[in-house]
């Protein structure tokens, strides 16, 4: 990363940020704040549909929120969207690769959409294959890739312009331990190195394991935050599942 | 706004990915190369052979005299002479009309002439007892049979019966004079008077009627400009390939949309107008080399396959003009098929079918004027039909970027309006 980041100085905040789809009944996010410090690995859980992929869409500059204040890094996400996008590198949910490019030629077209090029653009796709545990399968093409390898590319092609911030959308989805395994010990990696990092996911597992802190999502509110083991205390849940049906209730969310 | 300075090399890695995506989709390269150059080799051929069958070519006739009189050889000499048969002539003592009608129907020639048996006496005849006693009522010879071959076209019919027609009425119109002058010779000879009394004029009138006054003069408005079939296909047909660049664009956009891609590329500091400029210039880009492909094939194959030449014309950068104005209309079409389309397989579905339809009214399979006029009217509303018209202005007419102005502001018209409904679906 860029520099090692600063404890107690702000990286993202969120001030009531409100967003509502066109012909949506109600809003996505609704009355959202959030405050992560710079060098945190923060978790944003919530069942389908709670706004989780909203707030991380306004936070990286995709689309601007209805109502409400961003800042990254203290730049404002809707009049210096592309400052905040040159900072920070998004790892979407779906896989975001052409298939039918080789693994190394991936990385190269979104570096150079990054601004990089000539041998500081290949000491930073070298550096994203020996993460991903790719250099070996750097001249394969990525339809004959598996699916841990297309996840852990996925990953690494959000991390070319060694953002300070980064935003990873259910990253883990889908693949074997493995894989799952190497990806979390690279991304302590890289908070260790001062990345600032937002995670969402719906392993409660995961979240206990990699996240400083957490906030539970639901019909676009944060309805609980702080780090997970105060949070336990703080209820009379005795797992972050529990928890985490407590505060969204047991009712299937498949709309 | 991005600088230019940053913006081109992303530009160029926009232009590169899209080239590359095209090289790996052998199908694509399939639709954009290979089936423009199929369809301009054989439809030329097929046409060249059309041309033949509509009499733009050398007739070729069987000719069968079975009368070996004065009809027969005057006949065969008239068409012999012209310039639109190429003449076998049959022995009649070995072969009949009936052998000469299955040559005919095997389609080994076009047309069978048969001169009928005695038709010069019989015309003698006639043409005595007219002279002599002028009946109320005429008596009408056919000395002459036609047998068309029955793939043979319409025009192919009209123009030989009328040669035929007018080669008969020739030989009728000399043998009533042949007969008027024998008559006067004998009328004065019954008078006692000389063959040298009748005056100056009517002692030659066969001459005199036989000689050609008028002529006809008919050419193409502009002779220095060919038209046949190769400069006709060669831009049609390369046309076509560039409108179907639409399909690989629109399946590149679809592709990006429904992975994770196009969440990534908005994600990145690049505006999406270098993304776009770098689709569009990278297909530009393909329908240029489109182009070039199927008129080197036109310039060096087509006379190895007996075909004449295709001439680019007097100047051909004027062309690449038509082509940039053509590729511009396929990107936004692409573009606006990519963004209404929700999956790969109705872009493969809606794309070729609409690009075929919009062919077929511009006039790439059949040429407008031979359709009817209400299709005539409907043909100014496809694309393909601006970016025809602009190549035969400059290949058949000869003329210069001044005559097509119209319709290279309706193609650039064409991708303003695509891009930006694709724009506008896109934004809700």
């Amino acid at each position: 990363m860029k520099s090692k980041g600063r404890a107690g100085q702000v990286a993202i905040l969120a001030q009531k940020v409100r967003k509502q789809y066109p012909g949506g009944t109600e809003p996505a996010l609704e009355d959202f704040s959030l405050h992560v410090e710079q060098g945190e690995f923060f978790g944003l859980l919530g069942p389908n549909g709670a706004g989780k992929t909203t707030a991380v869409s306004i936070l990286c500059g995709l689309f601007p929120p209805d109502s409400g204040l961003v800042r990254i890094m203290g730049l404002d996400v809707c009049s210096q969207g592309r400052a905040v996008k040159a900072l920070s590198g998004l790892v979407p949910q779906d896989l975001a690769l052409y298939e039918g490019f080789t693994v190394s030629e991936n990385l190269r077209f979104f570096g150079r959409l990054y601004g990089l090029g000539g041998r500081r653009l290949q000491r930073r796709i070298d550096w994203c294959l020996e993460l991903a545990a790719l250099a070996d399968h750097g001249d394969r093409l990525v339809k004959t890739c598996s699916g841990g390898m297309k996840r852990r590319l996925n990953l690494v092609a959000g991390l070319l312009n060694e953002p300070d911030i980064l935003f990873l959308d259910e990253p883990t989805v889908g693949i074997d331990a493995q894989s799952r395994n190497l990806i979390h010990e690279q991304l302590l990696r890289l908070k260790d190195q001062g990345a600032t990092i937002i995670y969402t996911t719906h392993y409660m597992a995961e979240a206990m394991e990699l996240c400083d802190r957490i906030g539970i999502v639901d019909h676009g509110r944060l309805v609980a935050e702080g780090p997970p083991g105060e949070l336990l205390q703080r209820s009379s849940c005795d797992s972050l599942e529990a928890l985490f049906l407590h505060l969204t209730g047991r009712q299937l969310r498949d709309s | 706004m991005e600088s230019l300075q940053t913006a081109w090399p992303k530009i160029l890695a926009a232009v590169a990915k899209e080239l590359l995506l095209l090289r790996r989709d052998r199908a694509a390269l399939l639709v954009l190369f290979i089936m423009p150059a199929v369809l301009v080799v054989v439809l030329t051929l097929v046409q060249e052979n059309i041309m033949g069958l509509t009499g733009q070519e050398k007739t070729r006739a069987l000719f069968l005299d079975l009368d070996g009189g004065r009809v027969g050889r005057s006949l065969q000499e008239a068409l012999a002479g012209g310039e639109g048969f190429e003449l076998t002539v049959l022995d009649g003592r070995q072969v009949d009309e009936t052998e000469l009608r299955q040559r005919v129907r095997s389609g080994e020639h076009q047309v069978g002439i048969v001169v009928l048996a005695d038709a010069s006496r019989r015309l003698r005849s006639l043409t005595g007892r007219l002279v002599r006693s002028l009946p109320d009522r005429t008596e009408v010879l056919s000395p002459v049979r036609v047998v068309f071959d029955p793939g043979s076209m319409a025009a192919l019919r009209a123009a030989v019966t009328a040669r035929l027609r007018m080669a008969l009425q020739m030989i009728a119109l000399e043998d009533k004079l042949a007969v008027l002058d024998r008559e006067l010779n004998q009328g004065l000879a019954d008078l006692g008077l000389p063959p040298e009394t009748v005056p100056a004029p009517f002692s030659s009138l066969g001459e005199i009627l036989a000689r050609p006054v008028l002529t006809l003069e008919a050419e193409t408005a502009d002779a220095k400009m060919r038209h046949d079939p190769v400069q006709q296909n060669v831009p049609a047909w390369a046309l076509f390939g560039i409108f179907f660049t639409a399909i690989p664009v629109a399946v590149t956009i679809l592709q990006e949309r429904n992975s994770g891609i196009r969440i990534r590329l908005e994600s990145l500091p690049v505006s999406p107008l270098v993304l776009f400029t770098g689709k569009v210039a990278a297909y530009i880009g393909v329908c240029v080399c489109q182009f070039l492909l199927i008129a080197l094939l036109g310039m060096y194959l087509f006379p190895f396959l007996g075909l004449p030449a295709f001439d680019p014309g007097p100047a051909p950068l004027s062309l690449l003009v038509v082509i940039v104005a053509a590729g511009l209309a396929a990107s936004g079409y692409g573009i606006f098929l990519g963004t209404v389309c929700s999956s790969h397989e109705q872009a493969a579905a809606l794309g070729p079918t609409t690009i075929v339809a919009a062919a077929a009214i511009g006039g790439i399979m059949v040429p407008v004027y031979t359709m009817p006029p209400v299709m005539r009217k409907i043909s100014v509303v496809s694309p393909l039909n601006w970016g025809l018209n602009s190549f035969q202005e400059l290949l058949l007419r000869g003329n210069g970027l001044g005559a097509i102005t119209d319709d290279l502001l309706r193609l650039a018209l064409f991708f303003l309006v695509t891009v930006l409904l694709a724009w506008k679906l896109a934004r809700t």
